[in-house]
C-alpha cells in the first residue's frame, strides 16, 4: 500500500473538518495569545507593543519560577506516579477478577463528579481541626504526623497531587481498553511457554500496550503543566504562593485586567510544553517504532 | 469477523440529529414590538442572593410600568468570580452589556478608561445626585466621570459573641488592644478561640478585613491614600500577625477559606469574626444561637491610632454600556432612576438586609436587630474608610493571603510581608 | 478467558491479597467522595461546614426541593444533554476522520499534521476567552447551544485525534489489504474497515469528550445568557452567590445532576466496551 499514490482529494477532504475547527479554536486565538502577551495590554486601553518585557519580568519574579517547578513537579507525578498506578489497575481488572466490571465504573466515577466537591471532600479531609485525616492518625497513634495539610508549605503541594493522583480512573479507562483488545492467543502461548502472571505482563502485555503508554504520559505531561482547576479550589496557590501554578498565575492576572502578562505566561506554557513532549516523543518514539516493527 | 455496531451507530444518529435540532434552536432570535427598548441585564442577584426576590419584582415593576415602551431582561449570572471573568472578557472584546453590576476596585475602574461606558455625571448633578449618602459619587468619580452609579454599599464591624465573652467572664468588648489581647486570654483559658482567621479563598476575606481596621486605626481615614512602604502597613501587619500565635486563632486559618472562617464562629468555636451584613441572613438561619448573641463593634484602638473607625465601602455599581440613541439612553436613565428611587432601595433593603447608597427614612417597620447594630456601627463610626481589597487590584488582593500565610508561618517578617504586596503592586 | 491461573503456592496467595487489597483501595478512595457528596447533600450548612463527616442529624431533604426550585435544573437538563451528545458527535467525527488519514494514508508531512493538532492539548483553555468570546460572537453564536457545542467539540479534537489516532494505529494492516485489493476507496476503508475496528478509542475519546461538555462551565458562562442556551453547571453554581455559598443546597443539585452521567456512563461506556470484548475474544 506504501506504494500507491497519494491521494490528496480524498486527505484533505478528511482533515478538512478538524482543519476548520483547529484553524478557529486553536490557531486564532494562539496567535492572540502570542502576541497579546508581547504587549501590554488590559483590554480596553490600546495595546501598546512592549517586546519580550512581559517575560523578562516574568523570569525575574519568584512566585512565576516556583510556579514553574510545581508545574514540573504535577507533570511528573501524574505521568510517573498516576500512568503507572493506572497501568498496574488496568492489568489486574483486565485479568478479569471478581467483581472487575463493577470496579472498573467505580474507579472512573471520581470523573463524573464535578472537581467541586471533590476538591471540597479533600479539603474537609485535610483540615486542621475536624478533618479526619489527623483524626486518623492520632487514632493509631501517630500524633505527631498530624499537620495542617493544606496550610503549611511542606505538604500543602503534596497533598494537592495526592488528591489529584490517585484517581486513577481516566488513565485506566485507556490503557485497560488496549490491554482487552490484546488477542487471548499471545497470553495461551506465553502460558504454554510456562511463563507465570507476572512474566506475561511484562513480557506480552507491557510491549503491547507501549504505545497507549506513550500516549497516556504525554497526556499526563500536558495535563499537569496545564493544571489548575484542583489548585484553584483547595488553595488559590497557597500558604506563600508554594503550590502556586502557571494555569493559576495566569488566572488571577486576567482577573486583574493584565491580559499581556496573562497571556505571556499562556505562552510560556504552551512554549515548555510543547518542548517537553517534543522530548517525550524522541525519547519514546524510537521504542514505539521498534514495537511497530514486531507487530 | 463480525462487530456488533449497532449501539455506536444509533447513538451517533441520535447525536447528530441533535445538532440540527440545536442549530435551528439557534434562530429564533424573536424580535420585540416595533420601538420597545430591551435592554439586558446580566446580573448576579439571583438565585440564592439575598437581594434576588426584590431585584426581579423591582424589574418586573419597572416592565409594567414601561410596557412597550422599554424592557428590561434579567440575565441571570450565577457564580461570582465566573461573572467577573465573563464582565472582563466582553468588555476587553468590546462588548459591554446594556446594564451591568460591578465590584468597585482599582481593576473595574478601568472600565472607565475607553469610551464604552454611559457616563453619568451631568444627570447626577441634579435632584437625583442628592439623593445619595454623601462620599459615594465622589467614589464612583474618575477624572471627573462618573461612569457607574454608588449601588450597594457595605460596612463590616467586628462580630462577637457576647455568650462566650460572658462565659470568659469578660464584660464589654475591649477598648485597646492591650485589653484586647487579654480578652483573648481569658476567652482561651474558657477553652474558647478567639478570633476567626484566614488565609486562603480568593483575598483572605476576614483577615484582609482585620488587617484593614488596624490599618484605619494606625493610619486614620486617608490612610490608603499613603504607599505601601509606609510604616503603618507594617506595624499593622505584626498586629494581625499577633492574631495568627500563640491560639488566638484555629489551627485550619492558614489556608483556611470563608467557609473554615464563617463556620467556626457559626459553630460557637470561635468569639470574634468580622463580615459585612450579608452574613446576617446565614447566622440567624444557620446558628439561631449564635445569631441572638452577636454583637458589632469597632476595633480596639490601636496604640497610638486613633479609635471608632469603621471599614466601608462600595460593593456595588450599576453601570451601563455607552449609546448615541438618545431614547435608549433616556430609557437607561429611568431605569438607573428607577432602580435608585428611595422607596425601592428602602423596599430592597429591608428584604434583603443589604446596604446601600441612597439614603431611605426609615419608619418604625420592624428592622432586623443585627441589620440595626449594623445602622448604628455606621452612624457611630469616627470615620469610614474602605478595605485593602478596594484599593489594589485583584492580583495583589490575592497576594495579600500568599503573603499573610509567609509571614504567619514565620517564613517573613512584618517588614517582608509588605515588602511582597509591594512587589505585586509593581 | 485463558487468564487465570489457580493460586496454589503461599505467595500465590500472598500476592492475591495483596491484589485485593491494592483493588480495594482504590475502591475505597474513589466511593468515599460519592458517598460523602450524597450524605452532604442532607444536611444543614452549619454541620456540612463545622461536621463535614457525621451522619445529619436531621436529613435535608429540602436541600432537593430547593436545587430543583431555585435553579430551575429540568431545563437545563434538556440543553446539557443535547449539547453533551451532540458535541461529542461532532467532535469524535472530526477527530476520527484526521486520524484515520494521519494514522492509515502515510501522506507526506503526516506526522507534521498530527503534532501541530496534538499540541493543541498544552493549550490552557482558560487562557482562551477573549479570543473565543470573540469568536463565538462574530460568528453570531452567542447565547445558543450551537456555541456552546462547536466550542466543546473543538477544545477537544487534539486529545479526540491523539486518543483515536493512537488506536488506529494499532489496528493491524492486513485488516485494511484485503479492502483494498477489494477496491474500496478512502471514504469506503474508514467507514467500512477503521471506523469500526477503532470503536474501542472513539469509544473512549467519546467518553471524556462527553463528560468534559457535561461538567464545563467557564465557557457555558461566558458564552452564553439568557435561560434559552444555559446548561446544569450553571444552574448547579445558582448557590454560589457573592458571599455566600449554600454548600448543602448545592451538593443536592450536583448529586441530581451525575446521576444521568453515571447512568450515560454505564449505559454508553459500559455496554459497547462489553460488546466489543466480547467480540475481540472471540476474533
Amino acid at each position: 500500500m506504501s506504494a500507491s499514490r497519494t491521494n490528496w482529494k480524498g486527505i484533505m477532504l478528511f482533515l478538512l473538518p478538524v482543519a476548520l475547527l483547529y484553524c478557529a479554536f486553536f490557531l486564532y486565538p494562539l496567535v492572540f495569545v502570542f502576541v497579546t502577551g508581547c504587549t501590554s495590554w488590559n483590554g480596553i486601553r490600546a495595546m501598546s507593543f512592549t517586546g519580550l518585557s512581559n517575560y523578562i519580568k516574568l523570569f525575574g519574579n519568584g512566585t512565576f519560577r516556583l510556579s514553574l517547578r510545581n508545574n514540573f513537579i504535577w507533570a511528573f507525578a501524574l505521568a510517573f506516579i498516576q500512568v503507572p498506578l493506572a497501568t498496574i489497575t488496568a492489568m489486574v481488572l483486565a485479568r478479569k477478577p471478581r467483581g472487575w466490571r463493577f470496579l472498573r465504573t467505580v474507579y472512573f466515577l471520581p470523573n463524573v463528579i464535578s472537581q467541586v466537591a471533590i476538591a471540597m471532600m479533600w479539603m474537609a479531609l485535610y483540615n486542621a481541626e475536624y478533618g479526619i485525616l489527623n483524626h486518623f492518625l492520632s487514632a493509631i497513634g501517630l500524633e505527631s504526623w498530624t499537620h495542617n495539610w493544606l496550610g503549611e508549605i511542606g505538604t500543602a503541594l503534596p497533598a494537592v497531587i495526592a488528591q489529584q493522583v490517585l484517581y486513577i480512573g481516566y488513565f485506566m479507562i485507556i490503557i485497560l481498553a488496549g490491554i482487552l483488545s490484546i488477542p487471548d492467543s499471545l497470553y495461551e502461548a506465553a502460558e504454554m511457554d510456562g511463563a507465570g502472571v507476572l512474566r506475561q505482563e511484562l513480557y506480552v502485555t507491557l510491549p503491547m500496550i507501549r504505545g497507549l503508554l506513550v500516549t497516556s504520559m504525554t497526556l499526563a505531561v500536558a495535563y499537569g503543566l496545564r493544571h489548575f482547576e484542583a489548585t484553584y479550589l483547595m488553595t488559590n496557590g497557597g500558604p506563600a504562593n508554594s503550590t502556586s501554578v502557571l494555569g493559576l498565575l495566569l488566572y488571577k492576572k486576567m482577573g486583574a485586567l493584565d491580559y499581556g502578562q496573562a497571556n505571556a505566561i499562556g505562552s510560556v506554557l504552551v512554549l515548555t510544553g510543547g518542548l517537553l513532549i517534543i522530548f517525550i516523543r524522541r525519547i519514546f518514539g524510537r521504542v514505539e517504532s521498534a514495537s511497530e516493527t514486531v507487530q | 469477523m463480525k462487530y456488533p455496531m449497532r449501539t455506536t451507530g444509533r447513538a451517533l444518529c441520535f447525536a447528530a440529529g441533535l445538532v440540527l435540532v440545536s442549530l435551528f434552536s439557534g434562530c429564533d432570535r424573536q424580535d420585540a414590538g416595533e420601538d420597545e427598548i430591551v435592554l439586558k441585564w446580566p446580573t448576579i442577584w439571583v438565585g440564592k442572593d439575598s437581594k434576588a426576590p426584590m431585584v426581579e419584582k423591582l424589574v418586573a415593576e419597572f416592565n409594567e410600568e414601561h410596557a412597550g415602551s422599554i424592557k428590561v431582561e434579567i440575565e441571570p449570572n450565577p457564580d461570582y468570580d465566573g461573572y467577573r471573568n465573563k464582565l472582563n472578557t466582553a468588555i476587553a472584546s468590546g462588548q459591554v452589556p446594556d446594564i451591568f453590576v460591578f465590584n468597585p476596585d482599582p481593576t473595574t475602574f478601568q472600565y472607565y478608561e475607553g469610551d464604552l461606558l454611559m457616563d453619568f455625571s451631568e444627570d447626577l448633578k441634579g435632584s437625583w445626585g442628592d439623593t445619595f449618602v454623601s462620599g459615594t459619587i465622589d467614589a464612583a468619580t474618575k477624572n471627573e466621570m462618573v461612569k457607574s452609579i454608588p449601588y450597594e454599599q457595605a460596612i463590616t464591624p467586628i462580630w462577637y459573641n457576647q455568650a462566650l465573652f460572658d462565659k470568659a467572664g469578660i464584660g464589654s468588648f475591649p477598648k485597646t488592644f492591650d485589653e484586647f489581647w487579654a480578652a483573648c486570654d481569658k476567652l482561651k483559658a474558657a477553652g474558647i478561640v478567639p478570633t476567626s482567621q484566614m488565609t486562603g479563598g480568593t483575598n483572605a476575606w476576614t483577615s484582609m478585613l482585620w488587617y484593614s481596621h488596624i490599618v484605619a486605626g494606625l493610619g486614620g481615614p486617608d490612610v490608603w491614600k499613603k504607599p505601601f512602604s509606609d510604616p503603618v502597613f507594617e506595624k499593622a501587619a505584626a498586629i494581625l500577625l499577633h492574631m495568627y500565635q500563640d491560639g488566638n486563632t484555629t489551627k485550619d486559618a492558614v489556608g483556611g477559606d470563608a467557609a473554615v472562617s464563617g463556620g467556626h464562629y457559626l459553630a460557637g468555636d470561635t468569639a470574634i469574626f468580622i463580615n459585612g451584613p450579608w452574613y446576617i441572613g446565614r447566622v440567624k438561619s444557620d446558628a439561631p444561637e449564635v445569631y441572638a448573641h452577636t454583637k458589632v463593634t469597632a476595633a480596639p484602638q490601636t496604640p497610638g491610632g486613633s479609635s471608632g473607625a469603621q471599614i466601608g465601602f462600595l460593593l456595588s455599581n450599576l453601570a451601563a454600556a455607552k449609546t448615541d440613541d438618545p431614547t435608549r439612553r433616556a430609557a437607561v436613565i429611568s431605569f438607573m432612576k428607577w432602580m435608585t428611587a428611595p422607596e425601592n432601595i428602602k423596599r430592597i433593603s429591608m428584604d434583603s438586609g443589604s446596604l446601600f447608597c441612597v439614603k431611605f427614612q426609615v419608619g418604625d417597620e420592624a428592622v432586623d436587630p443585627l441589620q440595626k447594630q449594623f445602622m448604628e456601627a455606621a452612624a457611630n463610626a469616627t470615620f469610614i474608610t474602605s478595605h485593602f481589597q478596594g484599593n489594589v487590584t485583584t492580583d495583589v488582593a490575592a497576594e495579600f493571603g500568599q503573603a499573610l500565610g509567609k509571614m504567619v508561618l514565620g517564613e517573613a517578617a512584618p517588614k517582608e510581608f509588605v515588602d511582597q504586596i509591594i512587589e505585586a503592586t509593581e | 478467558m485463558g487468564r487465570n491461573r489457580s493460586p496454589s503456592l503461599i505467595a500465590d496467595r500472598a500476592a492475591s491479597l495483596a491484589k485485593w487489597l491494592f483493588l480495594l483501595f482504590f475502591l475505597i478512595i474513589t466511593l468515599f467522595p460519592l458517598i460523602w457528596l450524597v450524605i452532604s447533600s442532607f444536611k444543614t450548612n452549619l454541620e456540612f461546614q463545622t461536621k463535614p463527616f457525621s451522619i445529619p442529624e436531621l436529613w435535608q431533604f429540602a436541600n432537593y426541593i430547593n436545587a430543583v426550585s431555585i435553579s430551575g435544573l429540568h431545563l437545563l437538563f434538556l440543553h446539557t444533554i443535547v449539547v453533551s451528545f451532540a458535541s461529542t458527535a461532532l467532535n469524535i467525527l472530526a477527530a476520527s476522520m484526521a486520524a484515520f488519514v494521519i494514522s492509515r494514508e502515510p501522506f507526506r508531512g503526516h506526522e507534521t499534521v498530527f503534532n501541530i493538532v496534538v499540541a493543541g492539548i498544552l493549550v490552557p483553555v482558560i487562557a482562551l476567552m477573549v479570543p473565543y468570546f470573540r469568536l463565538i460572537s462574530g460568528l453570531g453564536l452567542y447565547d445558543t447551544l450551537f456555541g456552546l457545542i462547536i466550542t466543546y467539540a473543538a477544545v477537544s479534537i487534539p486529545v479526540s485525534v491523539f486518543l483515536i489516532h493512537g488506536f488506529m494505529r494499532s489496528i493491524p494492516r492486513e485488516l485494511e489489504e484485503a479492502a483494498v485489493i477489494d477496491g474500496c476507496s478512502l471514504a469506503q476503508r474508514f467507514t467500512r474497515v477503521i471506523f469500526p475496528l477503532s470503536r474501542l478509542g472513539l469509544v473512549t475519546a467519546g467518553t471524556f469528550v462527553f463528560l468534559f461538555s457535561w461538567n464545563e462551565f467557564i465557557y457555558a458562562l461566558l458564552l452564553t445568557s439568557s435561560v434559552k442556551a444555559r446548561t446544569l453547571q450553571l444552574g448547579i453554581r445558582f448557590f454560589k452567590s457573592q458571599f455566600i455559598t449554600d454548600y448543602t443546597s448545592m451538593y443536592a443539585a450536583i448529586v441530581l445532576s451525575i446521576i444521568p452521567t453515571i447512568f450515560v456512563y454505564i449505559l454508553f461506556h459500559d455496554k459497547i466496551i462489553k460488546g466489543m470484548t466480547s467480540g475481540a475474544v472471540k476474533g
